[in-house]
C-alpha cells in the first residue's frame, strides 16, 4: 500500500439535531495519492456526508481531517467552530449529485466565476483556460449556453469541468450520475475515467458498481457510521471479509 | 348631464403638468435607486444569524410597510426637522421617504427570491472557494433580483403613483400641478383626467414588463 497519507481521517464523530442522529462514530479513512476511493453503503449510511464533511460544508464534532501530511480541519470543541484550513480547502474540488450550475450565467461564465472573482485571475486568461477545458472534454459548442439549454449530463460535465477550473489536488463526486438518465450516465463516466487515467485523485460517492469495479483503486464501505470494510476492488468484491459488506454487494448487484 | 367638459384651458397648460410630471419621474427614480439597493441589503439583514441585526431590520421593514405612506411622508417633512433639527429641501425629503418605504417592501421581495435560491448553489460556491462578497455579489444579488424582478417592477408603478402624496407637502410634482391648475381654471374634472390618463400612460407598459419577466423567469431560471 504505496502512499496512504494522502488524505487521512481520524476519529471521525458527527451527529445532526444535537445528537440526535449520529452519522459518525468514530471513523477513521486513509486514501494514497495514487487512490481512487470509491465509497459504498447503504443510503443514509453517511457517504454524502462524509465527502461534505471533507468538503468543510458540514461541521464535525470530534476527530481530525489531514490532508498530504498537514491538518487541514479540526473540531474545535463542542460549542466552538471547526478548524478549517482555507488553503488546503481550495485545493479540493467537489461535483454534486444536483448540477449545481448558475442558471444566470452561461457555460464560460460558471467556469471562469471563481478564478476570476476569488483568484484574481485575468478574465480573458481564464476564459482561454476555460475553453480549452471545454473543449478538451467535447463541450467546445456549449460555451456560450446557457445552463436550462444543456441536457442532464452536459450539466453535470460542465460541472466537473467548473471544478477543475481551479486545479484541484482532490476530486470528490457525491453521487454525479445518480439524477442523470441511463443514457446519459455514460458519457459522465467517460469524463470521469479520462480524469483517472490522468491521475487525478478522487474520492467517488456512487452506486454504479461499474466504476467501483473498474475504476476504482480501492472500494471502502460505510455502514453504522464507520468506514466497515475496504480493500482492493479485486478482492473486495469477490471475498469481501464481512457477512454485511456481501449481503450489500449481492443485493446492490442483483438490483443492477 | 348639463356639465359640458372643456379640456381648452387644461391643454393650455399643458407644459405645466409636464413640468410636475419630470418632478414625479424624478422622484419615482430615485426613490428606486434607494428601493432596489438597499431593498437587497435590508433582506439581507432580516435574514441574519445575529438576533439584533435581524430583530432592527425586520422592525424597519414592518413599520414602513404597516404604517400609510401619507403619514410617512407627513413625518419626514414635519416631525423630522421638529426632532432631529434637519430639513433638506422638499423634494429630497420626498425621496427619503418614498425611498425608505420602497425599500421596506423590496426587502420582502428579495427575500422571498433569496430563499427560493436552491441550498446546493451555497454549497457549491463554498466548494469553488468563493469568499461572501464574491457570493452575495455573483451568486445570490443576480438570481435575487431576476427572480424578484416582476415584484420589484409592480412596487415601482406603485410607487410612481404614491409620489402623488407629497403634493400635499408642497413638492410641484403632477399630481400639485394639476391641483393648482384644477383651482386656478376651475375645471377639476377635466385636470385630473388629464392628469390621470398621464399617470396611466407611464404605469401601464411599465406593467406589461411584469409580464414578459415572468415568463422569461419561467424559461431562464428552470435550470
Amino acid at each position: 500500500m504505496p502512499d496512504q497519507g494522502f488524505v487521512r481521517i481520524n476519529g471521525l464523530h458527527k451527529s445532526f439535531g444535537q445528537g440526535a442522529v449520529q452519522v459518525f462514530k468514530g471513523l477513521d479513512l486513509e486514501m494514497g495519492r495514487q487512490d481512487r476511493l470509491v465509497i459504498i453503503g447503504p443510503s443514509g449510511g453517511g457517504k454524502s456526508t462524509l465527502l461534505r464533511c471533507i468538503m468543510g460544508l458540514d461541521p464535525i464534532d470530534a476527530g481530525e481531517i489531514h490532508i498530504d501530511g498537514k491538518l487541514y480541519i479540526s473540531a474545535g470543541g463542542r460549542s466552538q467552530k471547526n478548524r478549517i484550513e482555507r488553503a488546503i480547502q481550495r485545493q479540493i474540488g467537489m461535483v454534486f449529485q444536483h448540477y449545481t450550475l448558475f442558471p444566470h450565467l452561461s457555460v464560460v461564465g460558471n467556469l471562469i466565476l471563481a478564478p476570476v472573482t476569488s483568484r484574481g485571475e485575468a478574465k480573458a486568461g481564464a476564459t482561454q483556460r476555460a475553453m480549452a477545458l471545454l473543449d478538451r472534454f467535447g463541450l467546445g459548442d456549449k460555451a456560450r449556453s446557457y445552463p436550462a439549454q444543456l441536457s442532464g449530463g452536459q450539466k453535470q460535465r460542465v460541472a466537473i469541468a467548473r471544478a477543475l477550473m481551479l486545479e484541484p489536488r482532490l476530486m470528490m463526486f457525491d453521487e454525479v450520475t445518480s439524477a442523470l438518465d441511463p443514457e446519459l450516465v455514460v458519457e459522465v463516466e467517460r469524463m470521469m475515467v479520462e480524469l483517472a487515467e490522468q491521475g487525478m485523485p478522487m474520492m467517488v460517492v456512487t452506486h454504479d458498481m461499474w466504476f467501483a469495479k473498474n475504476i476504482a483503486t480501492r472500494v471502502a464501505f460505510c455502514a453504522g457510521g464507520v468506514i466497515l470494510e475496504h480493500g482492493e476492488p479485486g478482492a473486495f468484491f469477490s471475498n469481501p471479509k464481512l457477512d454485511r459488506t456481501r449481503d450489500f454487494i449481492v443485493n446492490i448487484l442483483r438490483a443492477a | 348631464m348639463n356639465y359640458h367638459l372643456n379640456f381648452f384651458f387644461v391643454l393650455r397648460d399643458f407644459d405645466k403638468l409636464l413640468d410636475g410630471l419630470v418632478v414625479t419621474l424624478e422622484l419615482t427614480v430615485a426613490a428606486n435607486a434607494i428601493g432596489l439597493t438597499f431593498g437587497f441589503g435590508v433582506a439581507l439583514l432580516v435574514m441574519s444569524p445575529v438576533r439584533v441585526i435581524r430583530w432592527a431590520a425586520t422592525a424597519f421593514v414592518e413599520f414602513f410597510r404597516c404604517t400609510p405612506a401619507l403619514i410617512q411622508i407627513v413625518w419626514f417633512f414635519y416631525c423630522v426637522p421638529i426632532l432631529f433639527n434637519v430639513f433638506l429641501d422638499a423634494v429630497t425629503m420626498g425621496v427619503l421617504a418614498l425611498g425608505l418605504n420602497l425599500t421596506a417592501f423590496n426587502a420582502e421581495a428579495y427575500r422571498a427570491a433569496i430563499q427560493a435560491i436552491p441550498r446546493a448553489h451555497l454549497d457549491a460556491s463554498v466548494a469553488l472557494g468563493l469568499g461572501w462578497r464574491a457570493r452575495i455579489l455573483h451568486v445570490v444579488f443576480p438570481q435575487a433580483l431576476r427572480m424578484a424582478l416582476p415584484v420589484l417592477i409592480s412596487n415601482a408603478i406603485g410607487l410612481f403613483q404614491q409620489t402623488a402624496l407629497v403634493s400635499l407637502v408642497a413638492v410641484s410634482d403632477l399630481m400639485y400641478q394639476a391641483k393648482t391648475l384644477s383651482t386656478q381654471t376651475y375645471r377639476p374634472i377635466e385636470t385630473f383626467t388629464v392628469a390621470a390618463f398621464i399617470y396611466l400612460a407611464i404605469s401601464f407598459p411599465v406593467g406589461q414588463l411584469v409580464t414578459y419577466f415572468e415568463r422569461r423567469n419561467a424559461r431562464r431560471l428552470a435550470g
